[in-house]
């Protein structure tokens, strides 16, 4: 760790820039909760506390609807992005180098390079065609873009913990007699589990956010959380859209702090 | 005595090269070696020489790039290392620290699809065998070094392996308990009966507790031989070197008869000497040879055969290192043992010295 002679906190203007950056993440979002709960129909005057508009989302079908949508598609895609990120990861690491290695870890990771909007425009393209060809718009599209687009968010943690995982293990189990498949089965799946779990749930948060995706490949009634509000921003915005945002943030932060929680038991 | 001597591992011409072209480099280089069943055999030598490489090959992580290898009167080349009767005490253990020490231990028996009674009966076994019972229930990382070491010593030795490679199992532990697993490593060794190929760079540890060693230096084997051939008789000076603390002299050859040589010493006399194996000096020559510190006497001046001053001593409890300058200026220690009326002796003091017949062997190279 560092020592005492360089602490960055002794820098010059530190203590402001700290600050400021909580200030710019976290004020917004601040100012949005406490609004959630005005009893007015306001941003700006307050009106005293209040749990109508929490009353107002959840009796709005609406909103369940489409909470319950993102909430099995994110499941869904992030369960497929699981798998198939899995099996990535063993064949980046658990393998004697090949050529064009890198340039698989570059494919692996293309979402996280190409410009979201430009991956959309494509989808759009490409998924409208399909669309046309085979006559099915159902959630499949949606489903199979989320995945897709999770699986770099999905590879790099169990990616991370297979780099750091014994490699001695595996050789130990070889030599207690298992086949690979069985030194898969007992050493190297269980010991990857936290990985799993964290890509996982980095996968299910990912897919949960994404509008551009969705906005670009749903078809009608096929809204999610994300779209449905930005739909709604369109029109008129009362504290019913502060609630809906507070209960998504919410959920977030479950998920994130189970994932956190996990990670450091299993770890 | 026929199972002493029944060839349980076989290495022919073995050599293994990482990397090629320019950054080619050779780990192990034409070895040679035989390994009886039942023995106690140690691979010793300097850090990087090699003696992993060897064991990874022998198990099966490590395919040799010439040569060949048979276990058990059978070739074993090609072998993916879960179909060899080998097992291995890795260098760090590699306990499955998802599985409790009784899992870790029967591993390879449930891998090797024996029934769940024999799987627990061979377990509780191995417990009691490396006196574990109490700990049965714990993960890895609940237990102490010694205590992993030993569950990795029963995991290997549960499915009864023809032969157990140890790599440097002892290297992470303190002095004291490193005796101890020194004497239990000896003892589970003549209980089961299996081949034990134990890798180590300490030469103290190789000498007490094998039946034979090799030395290896930069991935060759350069001495093969009980730890007392070894140590008494060194072939060359990296061996003598590397083995205890010895005197290296150069000599001048007077006279060969069949097995020995008669050498000059400094000051005029003469003494036999043992010829290391395969080499030949004429009389004429002068050669390098070695006499331990403990198998010369001090005397009266001129009473010995070489005479020496006094440089320096260092007290070790039950012996003084006493180092002298030869007539010649050659150094030279010798080991005294102590006894309470005995004097420490004063630099400068001159003494007499007395070679143990026999003990000076001649070097190759
Ligand atoms: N996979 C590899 N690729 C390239 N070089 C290697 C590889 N494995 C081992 N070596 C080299 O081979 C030599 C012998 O290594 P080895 O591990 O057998 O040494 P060792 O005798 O076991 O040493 P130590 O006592 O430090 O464990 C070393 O110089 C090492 O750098
Ligand atoms: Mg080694």
């Amino acid at each position: 760790m560092v020592g005492r002679d360089f602490d960055v906190r002794r820098l010059p203007g530190f203590g402001l820039i700290a600050v400021l950056t909580v200030i710019m993440l976290y004020l917004p979002i601040v100012i949005l909760v406490v609004f959630s709960f005005n009893a007015e129909q306001s941003q700006t005057q307050w009106g005293g506390f209040s749990l109508r508009w929490y009353e107002a989302a959840l009796n709005n079908r609406q909103v369940v609807d489409v909470s319950l949508r993102s909430l099995w598609l994110a499941l869904a895609a992030a369960a497929i992005a699981t798998v198939l990120a899995t099996m990535a990861a063993l064949a980046t690491t658990r393998v004697s180098r090949f050529p064009g290695q890198t340039m698989i870890y570059a494919l692996i990771n293309q979402p996280l390079m190409v410009p979201e909007i430009v991956t959309g425009i494509a989808l759009l393209i490409f998924v409208a065609f399909l669309k046309v060809q085979t006559g099915y718009s159902g959630m499949g599209y949606l489903v199979v873009a989320h995945a897709a687009f999770c699986i770099p968010f999905a590879y790099l943690p169990i990616r991370a913990r297979l780099e750091t995982m014994d490699l001695t293990l595996e050789r130990a189990a070889a030599d207690l007699y298992a086949t690979p498949l069985q030194t898969f089965r007992y050493v190297t799946l269980p010991l990857l589990v936290p990985g799993i779990l964290a890509g996982f749930m980095l996968g299910f948060v990912v897919s949960l956010d994404t509008v551009v995706i969705t906005e670009f490949v749903k078809s009608a009634g096929q809204d999610t959380l994300p779209t449905y509000m930005l739909g709604q921003l369109r029109r008129v915005v009362t504290p019913e859209m502060n609630a809906i945002a507070t209960l998504f943030l919410a959920l977030s932060l479950v998920i994130v702090t189970l994932f956190f929680m996990i990670s450091r038991k299993r770890g | 005595m026929t199972e002493q001597t029944r060839h349980e591992i076989e290495i022919t011409g073995v050599g293994k090269v990482f990397g090629q072209g320019e950054t080619a480099f050779h780990a192990l280089r034409n070895i040679n070696l035989t390994i009886r069943t039942g023995e106690f055999f140690t691979l010793l030598g300097p850090s990087g020489c090699g003696k992993t490489t060897l064991l990874r090959v022998i198990a099966g992580f490590e395919q040799p790039t010439t040569g060949s290898l048979s276990i058990n009167g059978q070739s074993v080349v090609g072998l993916a290392p879960n179909v060899r009767t080998v097992n291995t005490v890795f260098q760090n253990y590699a306990l499955f620290p998802h599985m409790s020490v009784a899992e870790n231990i029967g591993f390879g028996l449930k891998m090797l699809g024996r029934p769940r009674a024999e799987v627990a009966a061979t377990t509780d076994e191995m417990l009691r065998l490396v006196r574990m019972e109490s700990m049965a229930h714990r993960k890895p990382a609940e237990l102490s070094g010694g205590q992993q070491q030993r569950v990795a010593l029963a995991r290997a030795l549960a499915p009864r392996p023809r032969v157990l490679l140890l790599d440097e199992p002892l290297s992470a532990l303190d002095l004291k308990l490193r005796k101890d697993m020194q004497s239990e490593l000896k003892r589970l060794q003549i209980e089961t009966g299996i081949t034990f190929v134990f890798v180590t760079h300490d030469q103290e540890e190789a000498l007490t507790m094998s039946d034979r060693l090799a030395v290896m230096n930069a991935g060759q084997i350069l001495q093969l031989g009980s730890p007392h051939e070894i140590y008494n008789a060194p072939s060359e000076r990296f061996v003598a070197d590397f083995i205890g603390e010895t005197n290296f002299l150069n000599l001048k050859v007077t006279a060969r008869d069949g097995s020995g040589a008669t050498v000059g010493l400094p000051g005029g006399a003469t003494a036999q000497a043992r010829l290391a194996e395969g080499i030949s000096p004429a009389p004429g020559d002068t050669v390098p040879a070695v006499i331990r510190p403990e198998q010369v006497q001090l005397c009266p001046p001129g009473e010995g055969d070489m005479d020496g001053t006094v440089t320096g001593a260092v007290f070790f409890g039950t012996d003084t290192h006493v180092h002298l300058t030869l007539s010649d200026g050659q150094p030279f220690t010798v080991r005294r043992q102590n006894s309470a009326d005995q004097p420490e002796p004063a630099n400068g003091t001159p003494f007499g010295l007395r070679l143990t017949p026999g003990a000076l062997q001649i070097l190759r190279g």
